[in-house]
């Protein structure tokens, strides 16, 4: 190939990129949330505010790290419905170690491994029982509540720990934020540039593919329920330290829903084989935008559903016909 | 390769699924530098066999021997560690992933290092290399599966294969879903292939003639039973046909 030529393939690969760039369901809602964030600055001055961009990185933080989870989880075709049961199970788990005398950083990591000891079990009842992991979950979201209003006895508690780990785990305005970035930095790595990841979009794609190359099927689902109940842990730990109390009925299938939805309206397929642990963190962004744009516009919370609903129904329609248009088939 | 012509050889291989059998018995051998063709209706066992042969299946009871030393294939990774390599008939390509992606999916080459991460521009050129040197004409290695025709499709799957450094080849109907031009990039492959002496094909066909033209020999698979073997060059398209068609009468006339 002459040098011109190599120019000029390089220059078709370069465009050819920038319109698959843009064709991308994670840029369309850039986009929108661009707009959002417009409107809002110009329509209460408080928009854009320090203050405000501290709550709203609030806002955006715990649904983005379960969104990193469930993404994973979605494109190998499963889904966890309990993540926020564990969210709200993990604090009080922290908690209880901690009373026994295990100082909190080890009692953090206590809780931490149960939290993967439960996702463990869900992969296991889900691979190895064979019932579908809506199903297995489910039924792990009442157990969970039963047992974290058992260990709490319906109350709430304080989180203990001095100012350096507490400022690190939540009490810090930007720490939720910072651990959702760098979250989101290393799941980004682990689903584009490892096998794992290689293999999990495999496994949705194409599950009898993936089992003729020879790849762990279940091996990769367990884990990916295993990470995504241990990430759910750590957002309600995070949340609790920044909260400054432990509520037994933090987070629940809300947060569940959200995490879901921001790796939906990023791109993600319901029905697997697709998705961007980037799309979560901007379909994150998205909803953390429309909440603390209505919240200082003083919507009130039953528009906010109406609001959300309405956005994940256009922004699946959306993604739908955009596949189309990039030759992927139906989405 | 080993100091035996033998490169696979099955000996009465069962395999059930519930109450149907799919295998009742079957033996057949393949050399090294032959290909042998299995010829048969739907039904008749033929994906069964490769797929046991590949390790994706278990038998219920017979055995394989490869090299001439007994085998036991309890998975695909078993298989390919003894460089049995197999293109399916269902197109065993992920639609949402490269070209790239799919000839290295689970043998993927990665950096160096203590993070493994994936070396995408090393798959990438190897890809576009291996497809160039096979003759596989694809704009560009990035693009999705999804995109490609079927016959893409199958000349990409059989590069996989071949670049996999297969040593026994299993094709379950190379053929199938192919144009003319396409059909025709296989078969030369194909014949690319044979004079190395080092490789054996097993393929599964509903053509008889391509089928004949392509293969050193071929059996005839009927009802999970090897019910004909003969060298290619000494039968024909016609006399295949025929013990086919007795197989109908007879079944017609109880």
């Amino acid at each position: 190939m002459s040098r011109d030529a190599a120019q000029a393939g390089r220059h078709d690969g370069l465009t050819r990129r920038a319109y698959g760039l843009l064709l991308r369901p994670e840029a369309s809602v850039v986009v929108v949330s661009a707009a959002l964030i417009i409107y809002f600055e110009l329509a209460n001055q408080n928009f854009l505010t320090n203050a405000n961009i501290q709550t709203l990185s609030q806002f955006v933080a715990a649904p983005v790290i379960i969104a990193c989870g469930e993404i994973m989880l979605l494109i190998c075709r499963e889904i966890d419905l309990s993540v926020g049961q564990v969210f709200a199970l993990a604090p009080f788990l922290m908690e209880n170690v901690h009373d026994f005398g295990l100082p909190v950083p080890l009692a953090i990591l206590a809780a931490l491994a149960a939290c993967a000891l439960i996702g463990l079990i869900i992969g296991l009842i889900t691979i190895g029982l064979r019932v579908p992991s809506f199903i297995t979950t489910l039924g792990m979201l009442f157990l969970i509540t039963g047992l974290t209003l058992t260990i709490s006895r319906g109350y709430p508690a304080n989180t203990a720990g001095g100012p350096l780990l507490t400022g690190i785990m939540g009490v810090w305005a930007y720490s939720e934020i910072v651990w959702a970035l760098v979250i989101v930095a290393i799941m980004h790595v682990v689903l584009r540039h490892t096998r794992w990841g290689l293999h999990t979009v495999a496994i949705g794609g194409n599950i009898i593919a993936a089992a003729e190359a020879g790849i762990a099927i279940n091996r990769i689902k367990i884990g990916n329920f295993v990470l995504t109940s241990t990430l759910g842990g750590l957002t309600g730990l995070l949340e609790a330290f920044r909260v400054g109390s432990i509520d037994p009925l933090a987070g629940g299938s809300n947060i569940m829903f959200l995490g879901v939805a921001s790796g939906v309206i990023g791109g993600t397929a319901i029905a697997g084989g697709a998705g961007t642990i980037i799309g979560g963190l901007v379909g994150g962004i998205m909803l953390g935008v429309l909440q603390d744009g209505f919240t200082l516009q003083g919507i009130n919370a039953f528009t906010f559903d109406i609001v959300i609903g309405a956005a994940i129904l256009i922004a699946m329609i959306a993604n739908i016909h955009l596949a189309r248009l990039r030759g992927g088939g139906p989405a | 390769m080993s100091g035996t012509t033998e490169a696979i050889r099955a000996e009465n291989v069962v395999k059930t699924f519930g109450t149907i059998t799919a295998l009742a018995g079957v033996s057949l051998a393949v050399n090294w530098g032959e290909t042998l063709g299995i010829l048969g209706d739907n039904g008749a066992g033929k994906s069964t066999l490769i797929k046991i042969l590949t390790g994706y299946h278990q038998p219920d009871s017979g055995h394989i021997f490869v090299d001439g030393r007994p085998v036991q294939l309890a998975s695909v990774d078993d298989a390919r560690a003894l460089g049995i390599e197999c293109v399916y008939q269902d197109l065993a390509l992920v639609n949402g992933l490269s070209i790239y992606h799919n000839m290295f999916l689970n043998r993927e080459l990665l950096h160096g290092g203590p993070l493994r991460l994936l070396n995408h521009r090393e798959m990438r050129r190897r890809a576009a290399e291996a497809l160039a040197e096979i003759g596989v004409d694809i704009p560009s290695v990035e693009v999705e599966a999804g995109a490609l025709s079927g016959g893409q499709r199958q000349a990409i799957a059989v590069a996989r294969a071949v670049y996999s450094k297969a040593r026994i080849l299993l094709l379950d109907e190379p053929l199938a879903a192919m144009g003319a031009r396409e059909a025709r990039l296989i078969i030369e492959l194909i014949e690319r292939l044979r004079p190395r002496g080092d490789i054996a094909i097993v393929m599964i066909a509903h053509n008889y003639a391509q089928t004949l033209e392509i293969c050193d020999r071929v059996v005839l698979m009927q009802h999970g039973e090897i019910t004909f073997e003969s060298e290619a060059a000494a039968t024909s398209a016609e006399e295949l046909l025929e013990i086919v068609r007795r197989e109908y009468r007879a079944v017609r006339t109880g």
